[in-house]
């Protein structure tokens, strides 16, 4: 049944979006369309890549289950509602098809902290297929110390360890792929475990293609909570679920990406690591999942917020570690290829020491977001929250990095309104919790400041609208959130001027937006549209009466997915290629709001 | 056995210790808080936890203390710097046993295998609480230290 080959044929760029995700809420991977896991860190989101062929090159490891001549994908999806995905493959007159999952669920359970699941079946007629499992660690693509044990492959690299049993037993050897024939009704099941600091535990294939099951029903179970009048239910459960699975349980808190230095600018150095978490992107979350019926995910993002900024307290510090650490700091992987050439790779984030005003806006509004749906803050998160604005009342005059995160600190426009926006819903917050008379007129006093000073300073009459930072003409697309606030009516010319000039001047083609002129941030290069922002485009005409609009653009946005319903951050408005860290929380959760824009937006 | 001693300077050298500890994390040092910790055994609200765990905590420092007035009986002396000693000795069983073990028993804090279905929301500790900070074990033994030579100033040894 089993035979060698040592041929590897070369490999071509995969593209982005022929990635699709797995995940078990602590880490993730990404699996090619020729059934290549590529990408996998282990044990968590921001530990050593144990498969990093995505951009460390073929040195860097992978483990493909697939077929062993190159095949046309006929299908390829994520079964209902779950985050087990199905690929089928036409060899000949047979289909060849792989079902793959990471084990979401493995509390109170003997059961390995990372365990993955892949069964490979055929129909009409037995197929060929290889498995090439080359896992490796470190900066320098460390090779592991191999050895046979219960039938299982095991491989260790000092307090790491991964074991590889299979069902039918198979005679597979690390970095040498192994030919094997799949036959109508004896489907293989192989069982990846992997084991940090502690001992491998071995799962019987059978055992874990049970798992498998029991993870899907639980999945399912968890998207029929939530509400069944949203809009375009499908992609918004399908983004939720992502949303859900780049979320780390062990502590809630939501990384911006699974992936390090997949590049914005193919080839060129805008390539960063995405591994950590970004208060924003939280409290983003904190809004979508309330908004849909899931309180519980809401409260965790927000527990999380309050417990990572409790170190730096009252500043909020613009990116955390999973554990609310401080982020490494940046550096460069030598010698490692980069994805499409992209160098440097990185890991470490500098934007780590950066102030950013617009971070206070997001967290405050996520506050008043949640006392809104009826929950009141205890009295430690109001503290935090009382210094959070006082933050605002006292530094936002400086200039910040934004929201962008330039390494240049400027004035920027977005800051501002987003300080607005803090002691705005600060005062909110405060109508229901104890606030001293003097702070609460410090706060008014600050936050009408803003707004005079953002209305002479930060507006062009010229061209009817918001502009990027104090003096410039150029515009931001994050000034969508305008209609957001209520600092302007949303009715107003103001917003609806600015509304329009974004759309018109920083168009990138079709519904495609960039988030500022390109190339006008120090860095060498450009880049692609930003995804996000035609999210937030979506949501701000559906504030603004426009809601056919919205909805057709909206609808227009989601062709622009993976066929996995999947997005990165950016796009190539010329190829519609996928750019930069993927998938993408921020976009995910923008189209979530899109959506629930679109839902509360008069017919 | 200091039976006096022990039911006084157990209460002062743990009083001394959660000082020490809220100072730290108000200086930003460390975000661990034994208090919250074991608070939140009882209550989700954090200000109510810390004071329920204000009263365990006191609670556990007492049975601790126990332990060191035995050691000071047995060794026949009581310094400063045996106190010194059995902090050392007393954190470290804290870091790398007690801190780890607790999210097994512990209904809010989440452990490292956490999945979708756990509400837990306080993060694990994890090896030498490292979690909670990177300076977390430095601030963890010098609060420990000081409770254990607070003991060993105030305690008799017999």
């Amino acid at each position: 049944m089993t035979g060698r080959s040592d041929t590897t044929s070369p490999r071509s760029p995969t593209p982005i979006s022929d990635y699709g995700l797995l995940g078990d809420t602590r880490t993730a991977a990404l699996v090619a369309g020729d059934g290549a896991i590529d990408w996998l860190c282990v044990p968590r989101f921001d530990g050593e890549p144990l498969f990093g062929r995505l951009v460390g090159g073929p040195d860097a490891g992978t483990y493909r289950v697939g077929p062993a001549r190159p095949a046309t994908i006929v299908k390829r999806h994520y079964r209902r509602h779950s985050a087990t995905l199905e690929t089928t493959w036409a060899v000949g007159s047979s289909r060849l098809t792989l079902t793959e999952a990471m084990i979401a669920e493995v509390s109170g359970r003997l059961l390995p902290t990372t365990l993955i699941v892949r069964r490979l079946s055929a129909e009409e007629a037995a197929v060929d297929a290889v498995v090439d499992f080359d896992p490796r660690v470190g900066v320098r693509h460390r090779r592991p110390r191999v050895h046979h044990r219960h039938q299982a492959l095991v491989c260790q690299w000092g307090s790491l360890a991964v074991s590889l049993s299979s069902s039918p037993t198979l005679a597979i050897e690390p970095g040498r792929p192994t030919l094997i024939t799949v036959r109508p009704g004896q489907p293989i099941t192989l069982v990846l475990a992997v084991a940090h600091r502690e001992p491998l535990i071995h799962v019987e294939p059978a055992a874990a293609w049970k798992l498998l099951n029991e993870d899907e029903d639980r999945w399912q179970a968890w998207s029929a909570e939530i509400d069944e009048s949203l809009p375009f239910r499908e992609h918004v459960i399908r983004s939720l679920l992502t949303m859900r699975l780049l979320t780390y349980s062990p502590s809630r808190a939501p990384v911006a990406a699974p992936t390090t230095s997949l590049p914005e600018d193919p080839g060129g150095v805008r390539n960063w690591d995405y591994r950590y978490v970004w208060p924003r992107d939280a409290s983003i979350g904190v809004s979508a999942f309330l908004s849909v019926g899931k309180p519980d995910e809401a409260r965790g993002f927000l527990a999380w917020l309050l417990h990572a900024s409790r170190l730096q307290r009252p500043r909020l510090p613009a990116v955390l570690t999973l554990h609310g650490r401080h982020v490494p700091r940046e550096r460069e992987l030598p010698g490692w290829p980069g994805y499409l050439d992209s160098v440097p790779v990185r890991i470490g984030n500098a934007a780590a020491g950066q102030h950013q005003l617009d971070g206070y806006g997001w967290v405050i509004d996520a506050a008043w977001t949640f006392v809104q749906a009826g929950q009141r803050l205890y009295s430690e998160t109001w503290r935090a929250v009382r210094g959070f604005a006082d933050v605002v009342a006292r530094c936002w005059q400086e200039p910040d990095a934004g929201i962008w995160e330039v390494r240049e600190p400027a004035q920027h426009i977005h800051s501002k309104l987003m300080g607005w926006l803090a002691l705005d819903r600060a005062l909110r917050i405060a109508d229901t919790h104890p606030l001293p008379g003097r702070q609460r007129r410090r706060w008014q006093e600050t936050r009408d400041a803003i707004a005079a000073e953002v209305r002479v300073s930060g507006f062009d009459p010229t061209a009817a609208s918001y502009v990027r930072g104090y003096g410039s003409r150029d515009l931001d697309a994050a000034l969508l959130v305008l209609p957001l606030l209520g600092m302007d009516s949303a009715d107003s010319t103001r917003v609806r001027g600015t509304i329009d000039a974004i759309r018109d001047r920083l168009s990138a083609g079709g519904p495609l937006l960039y988030r500022y002129p390109p190339g006008r941030d120090g860095l060498p290069g450009t880049e692609g549209a930003f995804l996000p922002c035609s999210f937030w485009l979506v949501q701000a005409l559906a504030s603004t009466g426009r809601r056919s609009e919205a909805v057709e653009l909206f609808r227009t946005m989601l062709d622009l997915a993976s066929p996995l319903g999947l997005y990165p951050e950016e796009m190539d408005p010329a190829t519609g290629a996928h750019l930069g860290n993927y998938p993408q929380t921020l976009t995910h959760a923008a189209l979530v709001q899109a959506a629930l824009a679109i839902r509360d937006a008069p017919l | 056995m200091d039976w006096a001693g022990w039911a006084l300077f157990g209460l002062v050298a743990t009083t001394a210790l959660t000082a020490a500890l809220t100072a730290a994390q108000l200086a930003g040092l460390t975000r661990i808080d034994f208090p919250l910790l074991l608070g939140t055994l009882v209550t989700e609200d954090p200000d109510r936890a810390r004071i329920v765990g204000f009263f365990m905590h006191l609670g556990a420092g007492q049975g601790f203390a126990l332990g060191y007035t035995a050691t000071f009986a047995l060794l026949h002396h009581a310094t400063w710097w045996i106190g010194a000693l059995l902090g050392t000795v007393h954190v470290g069983i804290a870091l790398t046993v007690l801190l780890p073990l607790l999210p097994g028993v512990h209904p809010r804090i989440a452990s490292q295998r956490a999945g979708p279905a756990s509400t837990a929301v306080l993060e694990p500790p994890g090896l030498f609480a490292l979690n909670y900070g990177n300076q977390t074990p430095a601030v963890a033994a010098v609060v420990h230290i000081m409770y254990g030579v607070v003991l060993g100033v105030l305690l008799q040894p017999h």
